[in-house]
């Protein structure tokens, strides 16, 4: 693997053009990873294709924040990612009062922030507060925002009082990574990440690397297996896949559906689906628009819906449709509400019928370049074609399109992915802006929808046979109001070589390698 | 942009004969046919360019399909031939109104001092932004479509035409029998129609030539990084773009508009050389 | 020479002070800011105002403009909204990454274009001059995107004994060999059009100048075709060859836009393509008043070269 001077000097020439007869007898780049021997400890290398944006610390929105959070963080409670049932993580265990409204937490003794300083309670105390400031976006904002104060007298139990019962409270604390206080100025700008996790973060090279390394004082005892993780950012998918395929790397997040079929072919790599942590790829309507202003002309488009292309050709099985927002893992899922509106073009056509006037030409927009968008909307296009509605894509740059989104400015259609439904039902309602209840992008409301959406939010538990019954209403004024059309639920997916086990993941696709090591 | 280059047959220098053989021959040859399969497109293919074909999804090249299908069942034939059109508008278009506008302001320049230096640093601004840069940026303006690939390319020819004509302005103004002219009292006019517009104009067609081939590029770049033709419509770099993400499954579906541009700019500035050697009078 | 250069001062002060208008104002002309980025798609408008504050994109915006003028001015180039961090040390590590670009692109095409050029306009052989005249034809045809995934295919993908994308994982220094493998597709990639370019200038005005009399007259006197070649038509089109290299220069750096992003080769190309769909403000309107500045520069210095070799043009002749 040596160079030696004279075939170095001879592969700087390689830019004047004159060395490819050379390259193979030198030490390849390609080359570098996989020596082929079984390594104890080591160094996990990946790639990812969108890199981290320090603001965006607490949003969940990409892959680099989603690989530092997994990596160098840890929340108080954490859930199987199949089920929402708490499991101790940085608390041991937890009460609640029989009103809801008080809720203890004893937190672990014998855990230490990367710095060396012990976690305490006042460390809970600041981690919830700074989540709720609106400045971080946080996704549950809300509901930090509805505790009304946290007890920091005993240095390992935290005691939360809640303004109102909150069904969605341990989601929160499952979301809500447990930061340094001491070191938290480095997080804005991305210089420093402190926290309690299995691995320290070292260095971060925007557009080029993230770095970490083992955290040897890691209280639970013999993990990590891994000395080392290094994550690449490689924004262009077709150099991930090479680099993946070049054994570069043995873990890529931001390969295409297609591709990583291609790559499963091979025999030498894996895939890992993120089942728990779904998205939703839906069909947004502006209910002030002409023509969708019927709830008729919006049902026809429900029905008018290839979702079983879609999946199937989209997003090549990689989910399943879905006419509400709920995956397979939520108390809120209901196999016959889902299929309300099965594909029946003569009964869209029908409901065209019944509206009686001509629905003018429907504007669609979506984020571009972004390939999933741009087939299901062409898709949804000849689909809407079929029942006699004519649709204009407009595809959006990424910023452009959120601004309308969150402006409420779309003209008529829209596509993209919404999140939060992998949780307490009613998470999604008060979470994400697309369904929130008061104000959203549809231009939608209903008394009846606010009402049943804040009833299923004060739960005092989640999961009980009350709040399903909010839940069941709650899905019903979706259906009815039917504002967001529902396409499907999609679960991304990971590919791995073989050279990785153990490689696991969280309800928000945050990347775990406590139990990761590599097998040579 | 060919009437020009026919009204131009009268210029001295330029032979039309440049295009009957070797070289230009063959540069007209590869154009024409792209262009030939893009006008005759409904005649050559069973499909149009929108039409899913259903369960037809991501199919390899076969008699029925010679470029495969794309990821909504669409033949990629139809689509690359479809495309075609489009490039070529834009190109007719733009690069005709960018040489007429880059011209004026050539000759403008060539006429006083401050215009001089003031068209000579608009020129400066324009060309400090790449093209790919202005495109993102005018379709953030403008949103996208046609009309921003339009701007894109008249930006991008405005400041080559400009600086060509201002200075083949300059030389000629400095030519001895051009200054005689000038020091025996020749109006500016008489002299610009006289001797710098004949002597300017076959540098301006060598300069359409591969202006055209520039604007494919522009074009399909454009379209390649998603901010051009609206889909559903076909261009060829916005086939191009979604071929890249399918190159494991239907090669062809890539190498198709891969071909067609290459071959499109190929000709442009194949004719281009052979304009431009039979101006230097040369066998090369 | 001096007087020169200090007569084309003002002009490019002024080109300058346009430029920072139009990208200041075009920029925010753009829809979309980078709050609404750093907001994404699920967040409540109360929270983008929030952001919005903290960025301080509620003030006016011609304090805005005036703010970071100042800033430019002192070079406190502030900070990233979106990628984080100080802009200069950001740009700083981006140049560094595509500096080694250009540059090794650049002496790609020169050297080839030297060898290359020279070659095609002094063989008398059918079959050489039609090799290089189809090669040529071809470097300069093949759109670099399209050059590039195809590179990136062959050598990634068919022939995997190159990398097709990033950086070497120990930085640049560690060992020059891999790095010069990590930058070897790129840089062909980005060379050839210019390469193609260049070559083609070289060969035609050699051409051009062999047709004078003065070699004519050299050849009849019995010196030998390569030394004429290179000793004296080489030397008389070198000096026009450089304003083409000089003007080249731009299209290599606006090339390297697409080619870095292709390669995922962490420099000014893909900070600023990053940037502009983040709208990273401070980012965009810095890297685009580089780009202006380095172009500025770029011309005055070949404009400068020129006048160095061209009296006329030194003295300010008035045509």
């Amino acid at each position: 693997m040596k160079l030696s001077l004279s075939r170095r000097t001879l592969l700087s020439g390689a830019i004047a053009g004159t060395v490819l007869l050379g390259l193979p007898a030198c030490s390849s780049a390609v080359g570098q990873q996989g020596s082929g021997e079984v390594e104890k400890g080591g160094t996990f290398t990946g790639g990812i294709s969108t890199d981290l944006v320090p603001a965006n610390f607490f949003t969940n929105s990409n892959a680099g924040v989603t690989t530092v959070i997994g990596l160098t963080y840890e929340s108080l409670v954490s859930y199987p990612v199949d089920r929402l049932e708490p499991k101790p993580k940085l608390a041991e265990s937890w009460t609640v009062s029989p009103d809801g409204r008080t809720v203890t937490l004893r937190l672990r003794d014998d855990v230490k922030f990367h710095t060396g300083r012990p976690f305490t309670s006042q460390d809970v105390a600041f981690s919830l507060r700074t989540y709720a400031d609106p400045k971080w976006n946080g996704q549950l904002k809300s509901t930090a925002q509805a505790i009304e104060s946290i007890g920091t007298d005993q240095p390992h139990t935290a005691v939360l009082k809640l303004k109102h019962p909150l069904g969605n409270l341990f989601d929160l604390l499952e979301i809500v990574p447990i930061v340094d206080e001491k070191t938290f100025s480095g997080v804005g700008d991305g210089s420093r990440y402190v926290g309690t996790g299995p691995f320290k973060f070292e260095k971060w090279t925007p557009n080029a690397r993230l770095r970490f390394v083992k955290n040897p004082d890691y209280w639970v005892p013999e993990r990590p297996y891994l000395d080392a993780v290094d994550i690449s950012v490689v924004t262009d998918a077709t150099a991930l896949t090479n680099r993946l395929r070049s054994g570069q790397i043995d873990y890529a997040y931001g390969i295409g559906y297609h591709d990583i079929e291609r790559l499963e072919k091979t025999g030498r790599f894996g895939k890992i689906q993120l089942a728990g942590a779904e998205n939703q790829i839906y069909v947004g309507t502006n209910v002030t628009a002409e023509g969708l202003s019927d709830v008729r002309v919006r049902k026809a488009i429900a029905h008018a819906l290839d979702r079983d292309r879609i999946i199937a050709e989209v997003f090549r099985g990689s989910g399943y449709p879905a006419d509400l927002p709920w995956p397979k893992t939520s108390p809120a899922y209901d196999a016959k509400l889902n299929t309300t509106y099965r594909r029946d073009l003569a009964k869209a056509k029908a409901l065209l019928a019944d509206y009686g006037k001509k629905v003018p030409t429907l504007t669609y927009s979506y984020a571009s370049p972004v390939p999933q968008y741009e087939a299901t909307a062409q898709i949804v296009q000849a689909n809407l074609k079929e029942i006699g509605i004519e649709v204009k894509l407009e595809p959006l740059d990424p910023p452009t399109f959120v601004a309308q989104l969150i402006g409420g400015k779309f003209k008529g259609l829209w596509t993209t992915y919404h999140s939060w439904a992998q949780y307490t039902p009613s998470t999604l309602t008060v979470s994400a802006y697309p369904f929130n209840a008061l104000k959203n992008t549809s231009h939608y409301s209903s008394p009846a929808y606010t009402k049943n959406a804040e009833a299923a939010w004060k739960q005092t538990k989640g999961d009980s046979a009350e709040a399903k019954q909010a839940y069941a209403a709650l899905s019903r004024d979706l259906l009815d109001g039917l504002f967001l059309i529902e396409i499907g639920i999609v679960e991304q997916r990971w590919a791995v070589s073989d050279k990785v086990k153990g490689v696991g993941y969280t309800k928000r696709s945050e990347l775990v390698l406590t139990d990761a090591r590599l097998t040579g | 942009m060919t009437d020009i280059a026919l009204k131009a047959g009268k210029a001295p220098r330029v032979r039309r004969g440049a295009l009957t053989h070797g070289r230009g021959l063959a540069g007209l040859v590869l154009v024409g046919v792209v262009v030939a399969a893009g006008l005759l497109a409904p005649l050559l293919t069973p499909y149009t360019p929108q039409q899913q074909i259903p369960g037809a999804n991501l199919l390899g090249a076969s008699g029925g399909h010679p470029f495969g299908t794309d990821e909504v069942n669409r033949d990629v034939f139809t689509r690359v031939l479809h495309g075609v059109r489009v490039d070529l508008a834009v190109c007719l278009l733009a690069v005709p109104f960018g040489a007429l506008l880059g011209g004026l302001a050539g000759l403008l320049a060539g006429r006083s001092g401050i215009a001089d230096v003031f068209t000579q640093r608009a020129f400066d601004v324009v060309l400090a932004f790449p093209p790919v840069i202005l495109g993102i940026a005018v379709t953030a303006v403008l949103g996208p479509g046609v009309l921003p690939v339009v701007c894109v390319v008249i930006a991008a020819e405005v400041p080559l035409f400009g600086r060509l004509v201002r200075t083949a302005t300059l030389k000629v103004r400095e030519l001895p029998y051009v200054d005689a002219a000038e020091t025996m009292g020749a109006s500016r006019t008489w002299v610009l129609r006289k001797h710098v517009v004949p002597n300017i104009l076959d540098a301006v067609i060598v300069q359409l030539a591969l202006s055209a081939s520039v604007a494919v590029f522009i074009v399909s770049a454009m379209n390649f990084i998603g901010i051009g033709v609206r889909p559903p419509a076909p261009s060829l770099g916005g086939v191009l773009a979604d071929a890249m993400g399918q190159l494991g499954s239907n090669n062809l579906y890539a190498v198709g508009p891969l071909l067609v541009i290459v071959v499109l700019v190929l000709g442009f500035q194949l004719i281009a050389q052979a304009l431009l050697a039979s101006r230097r009078g040369g066998a090369r | 020479m001096t007087s020169y250069l200090l007569r084309r001062l003002p002009s490019l002060a002024v080109v300058l002070a346009v430029s920072s208008v139009l990208i200041f104002g075009l920029l925010r002309l753009v829809p979309g800011d980078p709050a609404v980025t750093l907001a994404g798609a699920n967040a409540t408008p109360d929270a983008v105002a929030a952001i919005r504050h903290e960025l301080g994109l509620d003030r006016p915006v011609a304090g805005q403009y005036l703010h970071w003028l100042a800033g430019l001015v002192t070079l406190d180039l502030g900070r990233s909204h979106i990628v984080g961090g100080g802009i200069g040390s950001l740009v700083g590590s981006a140049l560094g990454y595509t500096l080694l670009l250009t540059a090794s692109a650049l002496l790609l095409a020169v050297v080839a274009a030297l060898v290359l050029g020279t070659l095609w306009a002094g063989t008398r052989r059918p079959w050489v001059d039609h090799l290089l005249t189809g090669a040529n034809t071809l470097a300069i045809a093949v759109p670099t995107f399209v050059l590039g995934v195809a590179l990136a295919l062959l050598f990634g993908v068919v022939f995997p004994v190159l990398p097709t994308g990033g950086v070497p994982r120990e930085g640049l220094l560690a060992d020059p060999g891999i790095t010069a493998q990590y930058l070897l597709l790129p840089t062909i990639c980005l060379a050839l059009p210019v390469g193609g370019v260049l070559t083609r200038y070289l060969a035609e005005s050699l051409r051009t100048e062999l047709a004078q009399p003065y070699v004519v007259t050299a050849l009849a006197a019995g010196i030998s075709r390569r030394r004429v070649l290179v000793r004296h038509a080489l030397r008389n089109v070198l000096p026009t060859s450089l304003t083409v290299l000089g003007l080249q220069t731009g299209a290599v750096l606006g090339g390297a836009v697409l080619i870095e992003f292709t390669f995922s080769w962490p420099g000014i190309g893909m900070l600023i393509e990053r940037a502009i769909t983040g709208r990273d403000y401070p980012v965009v309107q810095v890297l685009l008043m580089l780009s202006v500045t380095i172009f500025v520069v770029l011309q005055l210095l070949t404009d400068a070269a020129h006048a160095l070799l061209d009296p006329r043009i030194r003295l300010g002749g008035t045509r």
